[in-house]
């Protein structure tokens, strides 16, 4: 595993586009396919058109709030406020937009706004207070869950428990541009953060501070405005997710957040994203959102039982881990 | 995370060489005595509180629902602490105590022999499962968080296989060990928990596990088994938490396939509330007791305070983040008092 030695061979051109970084995320590709074709085998019309589009409109939800867990994630965080951010974001929208489309707008833009405010709030308090970012993000995960379950007396108050607005509804279980809504949300999101993290000043930025706070700090990197703006991104990345996804599922519910932050995680590393930040992408992560929901969908067209797929869960994710998640032996 | 370490440890001129072990010291004890005095405050503003609303004093039945409230976050916090300390952490405790719970709920009755028998299985069902945790981390080189993250979803899964619905029961003669409503005899596993830990500190185990957590290449190279330490170090957890999973039981007399799920996130509170590193190689078991018995004794305080419990989580959360955020500060302006 060691890039040394293979940069002081004459590398091939092959081997220059298919760094290990690269080889990972072909690999999360090559596992989605195979486990369509194996679901395919198992259920005839599994990997049907229909049904890769049904499978991949589930992972985007994942794959959304995982772009942001991706970003704390490469600069050695993590976001755990994820689900209730994702809640609360999605009860705002609800209960601002009160059910009609005219204000559909604003109940997204409050939504949206929460979330980033949620975030920066976060990243300040792990950047300037210097608290753990596993404490920050699990207090503020119940600073939320505790507000938007007091405010809305468990969310029985009158706008909250109100349909989403029609626009927002058949936006999201319909199509725009002749693709699913949620799945061309998606590909935004995928080409913008790609193109965020590859091409612009601020993604090396945030690969710099992932791989070292102190020597970016020397080289003029702003360590804590990185930080905060990564949180606030996820923040953001949380509060879409949960206003698409009450759309999509007709309303905010109570822990409709809950399943998003194993998920998001898993996806994140499976995606070949290291834990410790600095090396990863968000492409890898889209391929790990799909194996990961592509894998959910061959059980229950099993119809395995729920124990069932908590134990594949965590045994994929150590196989996986296994295979190329090692950290490089101690010599 | 690791990179927090630095950033919180040497800010701004380079401390000099000469003192660092004083400093550590220092540093380990003041983290208890915050842990302490954050305790002691918390209780008097529940007997305030208490008194105000029911104009009583609180008797025993009051200490024993506390301690036995506190008994399996105390022993959850002491087995996460233990992983803390060595620089990892552990997230598959709630799902080995969703497991143990299962297991001691539906096997804990029949007599003296059988609940003996069972107690010792589920004890070391938790050994296994941290085992595995612990030569995933060790041998595997996968970090703990993603180790733990995989296994918490396969105890989980193994825990509703166990248990499908909740039920069960442990036997009333069982349950007496643990759940007392007369008297908190329970506090004596508390006091023997910390004595332990008192005597396991100064063992070559003990030290170890601080070596590995402050400086594992220092570590490795004074010849401490990093690997061996951190193993054991996981299989202590496993074992704590199936304690803590049978606590639960007792407390609740039933099981729950899901009723541990919240103490992976409440031990970790409770650890850091302790004054335990989560950068590693600092703090005490002791601390995280007393962070166990602070968090429970909020649950009372929020309900002696006629807060909606609604309400409940918003405060636990703020009441971690400032805690740990007035902490990290008082530690910056100590450090740099020197």
């Amino acid at each position: 595993m060691s890039t040394t030695s293979e940069t002081t061979r004459a590398p091939s051109a092959l081997r220059l586009a298919l760094n290990p970084d690269r080889r990972k995320i072909l690999y999360g590709f090559i596992a989605a396919i195979a486990l369509f074709v194996i679901g395919d085998i198992l259920k005839p019309g599994f990997a049907s058109s229909s049904g890769i589009q049904q499978i991949l409109e589930v992972s985007s939800f994942v794959g959304l709030v995982a772009a942001g867990q991706t970003f704390v994630i490469l600069i050695g965080g993590i976001d755990l406020s994820v689900p209730w951010v994702l809640n609360g974001a999605a009860i705002l929208m609800v209960a601002v937009a009160n059910g009609s489309d005219s204000n559909l707008a604003i109940g997204i833009a409050v939504g949206v706004a929460f979330g980033v405010v949620c975030g920066v709030v976060n990243g300040l308090g792990i950047s300037l207070l210097g608290v753990p970012a596993v404490v920050m993000t699990l207090g503020m995960n119940g600073i939320i869950q505790g507000l938007s379950l007091g405010v809305t007396h468990g969310l029985t108050c009158g706008g909250c428990t109100k349909p989403p607005p029609t626009a927002l509804v058949n936006a999201m279980t319909g199509k725009t541009l002749g693709i699913d809504t949620s799945l061309l949300i998606w590909l935004v999101v995928i080409v913008i953060v790609t193109f965020t993290l590859s091409f612009t000043t601020f993604g090396r930025r945030v690969y710099s501070v992932g791989n070292s706070q102190r020597v970016s700090h020397l080289a003029g990197v702003n360590v804590k405005l990185v930080t905060v703006a990564l949180y606030g991104l996820s923040g953001l990345f949380a509060a879409i997710a949960g206003i698409a996804l009450a759309g999509f599922g007709g309303g905010a519910t109570i822990g409709m957040g809950d399943p998003y932050l194993f998920q998001s995680i898993a996806a994140v590393v499976i995606g070949g994203t290291y834990i410790l930040g600095g090396r990863g992408s968000y492409l890898g992560t889209v391929a790990g959102a799909i194996v990961l929901t592509t894998l959910v969908s061959v059980l229950l067209a099993q119809n395995a039982p729920d124990y069932a797929r908590d134990i594949v869960y965590g045994v994929v994710i150590l196989v996986i881990l296994l295979i190329y998640g090692r950290q490089r032996g101690e010599t | 995370m690791l990179e927090g370490a630095i950033g919180t440890r040497g800010r701004g001129a380079p401390t000099p060489r000469v003192g660092p072990r004083r400093s550590q010291v220092v540093a380990q004890n003041a983290s208890l005595v915050v842990a302490g005095t954050l305790l002691v405050a918390m209780l008097v503003l529940y007997i305030v509180l208490y008194m105000g609303s029911l104009r009583a004093f609180p008797g025993t039945f009051e200490a024993a629902s506390i301690t036995d409230h506190a008994v399996p976050l105390s022993l959850a916090a002491v087995g996460q602490s233990l992983v803390i300390l060595t620089r990892g952490i552990d997230l598959s405790v709630g799902g080995m105590m969703d497991l143990s719970n299962s297991l001691a709920a539906l096997k804990l009755q029949g007599g003296f022999a059988t609940e003996a028998l069972w107690t010792v299985i589920i004890l070391l069902v938790g050994a296994a499962g941290g085992l595995l945790n612990g030569l995933l981390v060790a041998y595997g080189r996968i970090q703990p968080i993603l180790v733990t993250l995989g296994t918490l979803s396969i105890f989980q899964g193994l825990a509703l296989w166990v248990l499908p619905s909740p039920g069960g029961h442990v036997a009333g003669g069982y349950t007496g060990l643990f759940l007392n409503p007369n008297a908190p005899t329970a506090l004596i596993w508390v006091v023997l928990l910390a004595l332990a830990w008192v005597a396991f500190r100064r063992t070559r185990l003990g030290v170890q596990i601080f070596a590995v957590g402050n400086d594992e290449q220092a570590a490795r190279a004074n010849s401490v088994p990093v690997a061996r330490t951190k193993v054991i170090v996981y299989v202590l957890a496993g074992m704590l938490a199936a304690g803590a999973g049978i606590a639960l039981a007792t407390t609740t007399t039933g099981g729950d396939a899901t009723g541990g799920d919240v103490f992976t996130l409440s031990s970790i509170a409770a650890a850091v509330i302790g004054g335990v590193s989560l950068f590693g190689g600092r703090g005490s078991a002791v601390g995280a007791i007393f962070g166990a018995f602070v968090l429970t004794l909020l649950v009372d305080v929020l309900f002696f305070a006629n807060i909606d419990p609604l309400f409940q989580p918003f405060y636990q959360g703020l009441f971690l983040v400032v805690a740990v955020g007035a902490s990290t500060l008082l530690g910056r302006v100590l450090v740099r008092r020197r």
